[in-house]
């Protein structure tokens, strides 16, 4: 594992259900993410993509296997260490949006700094208000979240996901809710972000087109890795790509 | 502000109807619990106060000689000392016991009075009455009866020997007023007229329909006693140390002494068993507000399951999931608190407006309540205690959801 991996993990396992429903969601899932790229997860429904991304996310614990964050074991956290480094180091951006529908747009930038509590509220308030006007909603700070449309919503999730400025940013179907025009302009918009800031996105789609547009691609099946290939081959010399 | 904390009051806001349910149980819960021992305590105090100012916190009484000790050993239940005891009527060494008592810091005034029961005639009217001879200016000292006086006037009894005070609800009864007669039939059955200086309303139902005061050297000759004083009444700084020294009181002038407490008893345990049972009536109202507020926050918890799983998602810990919960059950509680505590206080003023006509046990024209602090700080303890468990059970939920179920919906 090298020191610029941002994301990584090694042989992951995991089964979801009981008894006769049990389904062994994830088999083996190894993975490295670099800072400064993105990479898509495609497959079909239900093949483990998500999954994957929660437990990449420190939301879900794998059976087997380690998740490592800027090259440091994550197995052993406690919960509340795993929310602390959630609230550091990841961004998730999911397909529903998923705003705090009691609070304005500023607001809800707001809310992963509260939790950091390294900024001051005036600080976070300036800081909210660069991130909306960076995402194009700068004149609609001050909107309740339920008043704002689809797109503006996932653009607001985005910049919620950029708040502490995480070295992760997790999307599961970003674009999945939006017409083609908000799809491209908020995948454009994560896509810039990740080359200019030297994030790393991991993003799970159903959209082809987005998904090509990545610098990497993973294809899952079954709850395994069955293919991973560059956008661009000359990318290839930053990742580490370890499949079963 | 903690980001819980923010949150929560930001929850609270938005559901202007159900902050509203839930505050309202809080409030009505807590006035009304303030309101109910406002009174039962009222009418308790009120008669404590009554007793106390016409009977004295402490009494003095028969002198008494241990009788010769049985040869039979008594059951260990047994009062030993009580039954040992042999009584003698009236006090001879009253100034004695006087001088000696007032030594003691907690007394402030003692008063010797010569009691005995006579019939009383006026007109056609006839009653049984219980004759206090007092010595005015030590009684006055130690009772409320200057305070007590509605009609007439003390200083007519003090300088008229040959006259009375009577209970209100006996001058009533014997239909005489002030300024009239009244005849009191000694022992050996002759009738002594007496003019009556004043009338006094003591409170106490018993005390105002038997009672009749009039000049101890008087008592004496009428009552035919060779004794001055059958009783000393004692006025003390601190009420609730009487029995201590009436127990001090017996070994040393071996006297029968008894505190208030011990001579009211069946009255206060008739008040502390009300003032309980409205207690607990009216806390059952606060813990149905409390449950109310637990359905309240347990539909909050589950419309908020998805903001639940995106708070986790950005970092919120358990325990910051549980304090969003916990902190809007304190805001209600708070908030249900202050507001119940105006409007206790305001019914209270209320209900000491409404005028009755009571005449039993105690005697008063407008409803009697207690204003005490501590009813307040009780109310507010006791909401507070219910809205922390009502609100405790759905946090503790919010706390355990697992955010992955949410998120995840259908997809794997």
């Amino acid at each position: 594992m090298t020191p610029d991996i941002s994301l990584s993990c090694r042989d992951i396992e995991r089964y979801l259900g009981e008894d006769e429903s049990r389904v062994h969601a994830l088999r083996g899932v190894s993975l490295d993410i670099a800072p400064g790229t993105v990479h898509a997860v495609v497959g079909p429904s239900g093949c483990g993509k998500s999954t994957l991304l929660y437990i990449l996310g420190l939301l879900d614990s794998p059976d087997a296997g380690r998740v490592s964050i800027e090259s440091e074991s994550v197995s052993h956290l406690s919960d509340d260490e795993l929310a602390h480094k959630r609230n550091r180091l990841i961004g998730f951006i999911f397909q529903f949006h998923f705003l705090m529908e009691d609070f304005t747009a500023q607001e809800n930038v707001m809310i992963p700094m509260r939790k950091l509590g390294q900024l001051a509220d005036a600080q976070m308030r300036d800081r909210a208000a660069e991130l909306l006007g960076a995402v194009g909603l700068g004149d609609k700070l001050r909107r309740q979240s339920r008043h704002l449309s689809g797109g503006e919503q996932q653009r607001v999730a985005i910049a919620r996901a950029l708040a502490n400025d995480p070295k992760v940013i997790l999307a599961d179907e970003p674009t999945g809710n939006l017409d083609t025009k908000n799809s491209e302009r908020a995948f454009e918009l994560l896509q810039n972000l990740v080359h200019d800031r030297g994030k790393a996105l991991l993003l799970a789609t159903h959209n082809k087109a987005i998904a090509e547009a990545c610098d990497w691609i993973h294809e899952m099946k079954d709850g395994r890795i069955i293919a991973s290939q560059p956008r661009d081959p000359r990318n290839a010399v930053s990742q580490v790509l370890i499949t079963q | 502000m903690t980001p819980p904390f923010y949150i929560a009051l930001r929850f609270l806001s938005h559901r202007k109807r159900a902050l509203l349910l839930s505050l309202s149980g809080v409030v009505f819960g807590v006035a009304f619990f303030i309101c109910l021992q406002a009174q039962t305590r009222g009418f308790a105090e009120y008669f404590i106060n009554s007793t106390l100012g016409s009977n004295g916190a402490l009494v003095v009484g028969s002198r008494f000689e241990p009788r010769q000790t049985a040869s039979i050993v008594p059951p260990k239940t047994s009062r030993t000392n009580v039954a040992h005891r042999q009584y003698f009527e009236g006090i001879t060494n009253v100034n004695e016991i006087m001088r000696i008592s007032r030594q003691f810091s907690n007394v402030v005034t003692c008063s010797p009075i010569l009691r005995g029961t006579l019939s009383a005639r006026s007109g056609f009217e006839n009653a049984t009455v219980d004759l206090y001879g007092i010595e005015p200016a030590l009684h006055l000292q130690t009772t409320d009866l200057a305070h007590q006086v509605v009609d007439g006037n003390l200083d007519d009894f003090r300088n008229k020997p040959n006259s009375v005070v009577v209970g209100t609800r006996l001058a009533a009864l014997l239909n005489v007023q002030v300024g009239d007669t009244v005849q009191l039939l000694s022992p050996g059955g002759q009738y002594r007229r007496f003019d009556v200086a004043a009338l006094a309303r003591s409170g106490v139902g018993p005390i105002d329909l038997t009672r009749i005061y009039c000049h101890a050297r008087l008592a004496q000759i009428l009552l035919r006693k060779p004794y001055a004083a059958s009783m000393i009444i004692y006025k003390l700084h601190d009420v609730d140390r009487a029995p201590a020294l009436a127990q001090h009181f017996e070994t040393l002038f071996q006297h029968n002494a008894t505190s208030w407490q011990e001579r009211e008893e069946s009255t206060l345990q008739l008040f502390r068993t009300l003032q309980i049972s409205a207690a607990i009536t009216v806390s059952l109202v606060i813990l149905l507000a409390g449950f109310g507020i637990f359905n309240v926050l347990t539909m909050t918890v589950l419309s908020k399951i998805k903001e639940i799983a995106i708070l986790r998602s950005m970092g919120y810990r358990r325990i910051d999931i549980s304090a969003i919960f916990l902190w809007q059950g304190a805001l209600v509680a708070t908030l249900g608190s202050l507001i119940g505590c105006a409007m206790g206080a305001v019914l209270t003023w209320g209900v000491s407006k409404i005028p009755i006509h009571l005449r039993g046990l105690l005697s008063t024209d407008y409803f009697v309540v207690a204003w005490d602090w501590r009813h307040y700080l009780w109310a507010t303890l006791l909401a507070m205690i219910s809205v922390f468990i009502a609100s405790y059970v759905p946090a503790r939920r919010a706390a355990g959801l697992p955010p992955v179920v949410t998120l995840r919906g259908s997809s794997i």
